[in-house]
């Protein structure tokens, strides 16, 4: 039966051949199997006489193969695809492998004897060792004997798997090396696309006010001039640009205020989301005095530090080129808030100060000019002073049209952001001492801890966080209190800290804070319990959260990282691997894109 | 060493069976593009042992393809081409790899013997050839001579 089905495909196979491939089928035809045919083909050739051999090796080419190669389509295509060109056919280098691809083939197949060998091991070696049996030595021996050549034959084996397994983690170590440079090119690729994108985007934003500023003066009339003469010259709307050079035009300080649109990014930048975590993105030098507070609104977006040095200053993350200055307060700012296009900045001089950047005429725009940006003074910023305090401003927060802010008077404020007014002040020691049973220990609390601390530094309010009507606030006494801002109280206090509270931050699950007891606590916000805890050598002083990562500054040069997901803490910044760098003073985060500011005035910027 | 290092022409002649043929082919397929040398080796040199002419094309292309991405494999490479060729009837090109190899290895046992095999396949065929040419050669001039016949005898 196999040696019909044989025949009747050696057949199939050369219908199109000649007659020399439809008759040697027949004529082994009558051996048993196919092993058999070449053993045959092989003892024929030793008797065959050389000379009948020789006189037909000259042919290049026999006729079957002749006709094949000419005829079939199918037989042409193949050898178009498999045909190896004499330079490429010679170029065998001499290389050395461990194994053949032979061995490599045999070592993969699948052997069957393995259970039996497994069986006949242990047997074997009891048989050896039995010494009982002294009559069956010789076939023990024997059989010992096939054992140890089957069982070398095994090692052999497994000495090309091993060797096998080797090579191909080398293969995918190169491949992983080549795929990680096609990824640099690829990063490199996305970063100037995105610099090309933002670019654009600024520029779409100019033309856009230039337009708004040309309809502006179209119905104020103001150009009527300009445009008969554009109507009856028949010449490009630029026309009016001949009036007036349009450098010039663009220069000239507008008397009136134009309403500009905001500026607001269309395109999400994404390219630090691919970056190794840990990646230093820029490296700015924004004071030359230790930063008191920093915030940014996107990633590669505006970013608004302030520091000892009185001033704020507004930067492009995305050139790192300093935009101007916020002036106004009469003392340093020691706690800001950016949101979109807004900056809420609260400072020792005891106001809050809310900033509008897309009032700024030459916010943006002047972006293409020179590095003259670092003294302009973007004072017409300006939307709310709201003075209301009697002593510094700690901390703040706004969301929406509510601005919460926390002030060394030892109230909150809440303030309505559309009319700049203050529209409810909470008492902390009030209501401390309303939840406190026992008053007396409540005052000794206080004592405690500005004892503990023993450095003026611990801020009474130290963070707070509001949402709709909810209000998180931390405070010196390491008592974490959540507010009902519809009624005014207290409605859950959250003790566990034994140091000043510096910051907080919760989402709709967890409440998160950080204190100078060198503790970050996570409580659960359903339950007001503790969720988790870890500590750090030296106090906190700030702390922020992204869906993955806890980010805090503990009076190091690293920012340490608190990753959500795996559980693991790592450091990340100018201090990793003995580098030098200041302090890390403040640190904020988003979607993996982290800004730090130091004590020496340097903000770094990291992929997270 | 050498002796285990390459297969001889008889172990191309020996199918293996569907199943474990299924087995290689399934191990190609699941590593996709990124496939290793070895694997796609197995596939191939399963494919060569096959008795489907299809199955052995595919399996030369295989080779082809590791001979052109992998240099240091080249060596064997040629061997296992020459060999797929002389499975498939290509004696010239058979031929032209083996020789190669020789020219690189002349003691290589695996490639003398393969040589030997090509060359006998190539004097059947030609003496073949010869015998057919005669043949209708001869069966063509019998036919003009009856017809020659045929005429003479109208006539």
């Amino acid at each position: 039966m196999g040696t019909n089905s044989r025949d009747l495909q050696a057949f199939r196979q050369t219908v199109t051949a000649t007659a020399g491939s439809l008759i040697s089928p027949f004529a082994d035809g009558n051996l048993p199997s196919s092993y058999h045919n070449a053993m045959t083909d092989i003892t024929r050739e030793l008797r065959k006489p050389t000379l009948q051999q020789k006189l037909f090796t000259f042919n290049s080419k026999t006729p079957s193969e002749l006709v094949r190669s000419k005829l079939s389509t199918q037989e042409i295509r193949y050898r178009a695809v498999t045909f190896l060109p004499d330079e490429v056919l010679h170029d065998i280098p001499d290389a050395e492998n461990t194994y053949s691809l032979f061995q490599g083939f045999q070592a993969s197949l699948p052997e069957p004897e393995t259970k039996k060998k497994g069986k006949k091991g242990p047997k074997a070696i009891t048989d050896s060792n039995g010494s009982s049996s002294e009559v069956d030595e010789p076939e023990t021996m024997t059989g010992l004997e096939s054992d140890r050549a089957k069982l070398t034959h095994r090692l052999e084996m497994l000495g090309i798997r091993k060797n096998m397994a080797s090579s191909e983690i080398r293969d995918i170590d190169m491949k992983i090396a080549n795929l990680n440079a096609m990824r640099n090119i690829v990063l490199n690729r996305l970063a100037s696309l995105e610099e090309e994108e933002s670019q654009t985007e600024h520029e779409i934003v100019e033309v856009d006010n230039k337009i708004e500023d040309l309809r502006y003066d179209m119905a104020e009339g103001l150009v009527p001039g300009n445009m008969t003469d554009t109507g009856s010259d028949g010449s490009t709307p630029s026309g009016d640009n001949t009036f007036m050079s349009d450098s010039i035009y663009k220069k000239l300080p507008s008397p009136k205020s134009r309403k500009h649109r905001p500026y607001k990014r269309i395109s999400m930048p994404i390219l630090h989301e691919h970056f190794e975590p840990g990646t230093n993105i820029k490296e700015l030098q924004t004071h030359n005095d230790s930063i008191t507070a920093l915030d940014f609104d996107v990633p590669f977006g505006t970013l608004v530090t302030a520091a000892f040095d009185d001033t704020v200053r507004v930067w492009d993350l995305n050139n790192g080129r300093c935009l101007g200055l916020l002036e106004g307060h009469n003392a340093s700012v020691r706690c800001l808030q950016v949101e979109d296009n807004f900056v809420a900045t609260g400072s020792m001089d005891a106001t809050v100060r809310i900033w509008d950047l897309s009032r700024a005429e030459h916010y943006r725009a002047g972006e293409s000019e020179e590095n003259a940006n670092d003294h302009v003074n973007l004072s017409d910023c300006g939307v709310h002073t709201l003075e209301a305090h009697v002593a510094e401003i700690t901390a703040l927060h706004f969301q929406g049209d509510t601005l919460i802010s926390g002030s060394a008077d030892k109230t909150l404020r809440q303030w309505d952001l559309q009319a700049g007014r203050c529209v409810q002040t909470l008492d902390v020691l009030w209501a401390a001492a309303q939840n406190s049973m026992v008053p007396s220990s409540d005052t000794s609390r206080w004592g405690a801890s500005t004892g503990r601390g023993g450095d003026s530094k611990a801020d009474f309010i130290g963070a707070v966080q509001c949402f709709d009507a909810a209000l998180a606030c931390g405070t010196a006494d390491g008592m974490v209190r959540l507010w009902d801002l519809r009624s005014g109280q207290v409605h859950r206090s959250l003790v566990g800290h034994t140091g000043p509270v510096t910051c907080l931050q919760f989402d709709d699950v967890h409440l998160v804070t950080g204190s100078l007891d060198r503790s970050i606590r996570i409580w659960d916000l359903r339950t007001g319990s503790i969720f988790d805890v870890y500590g750090y050598e030296n106090p906190v002083t700030a702390m922020q959260f992204d869906a993955r990562r806890i980010v805090s500054a503990a009076g190091q040069n690293v920012v340490k990282i608190y990753d959500k997901t795996d559980g693991r803490h790592w450091d990340c910044g100018a201090g990793v691997n003995e580098g030098k760098g200041a302090v890390v003073e403040k640190v904020r985060i988003q979607d993996g894109y982290l800004v730090e500011g130091r004590k020496d005035g340097v903000v770094g910027v990291w992929a997270c | 060493m050498s002796s285990e290092y390459l297969p001889y022409a008889v172990d191309a002649d020996s199918p293996m069976k569907e199943s474990e043929l299924a087995v290689l082919r399934r191990q190609f397929e699941s590593e996709g593009a990124y496939v290793g040398v070895q694997t796609k080796f197995n596939y191939a040199w399963g494919l060569i042992k096959s008795e489907k002419r299809l199955d052995q094309q595919l399996g030369v292309r295989y080779l082809t393809e590791i001979f052109k991405q992998y240099p240091e494999r080249r060596r064997e490479c040629v061997y296992y081409l020459a060999l797929g060729n002389y499975k498939l009837g290509n004696y010239s090109e058979a031929r032209r790899y083996n020789e190669l190899l020789l020219d690189k290895e002349p003691a290589n046992l695996q490639a003398r013997s393969l040589q030997q095999l090509i060359d006998d396949k190539v004097t059947k065929e030609g003496m073949l050839g010869v015998a057919i040419v005669s043949g209708v050669t001869l069966v063509t001039g019998v036919v003009a001579a009856a017809l020659w016949k045929g005429l003479q005898r109208k006539r």
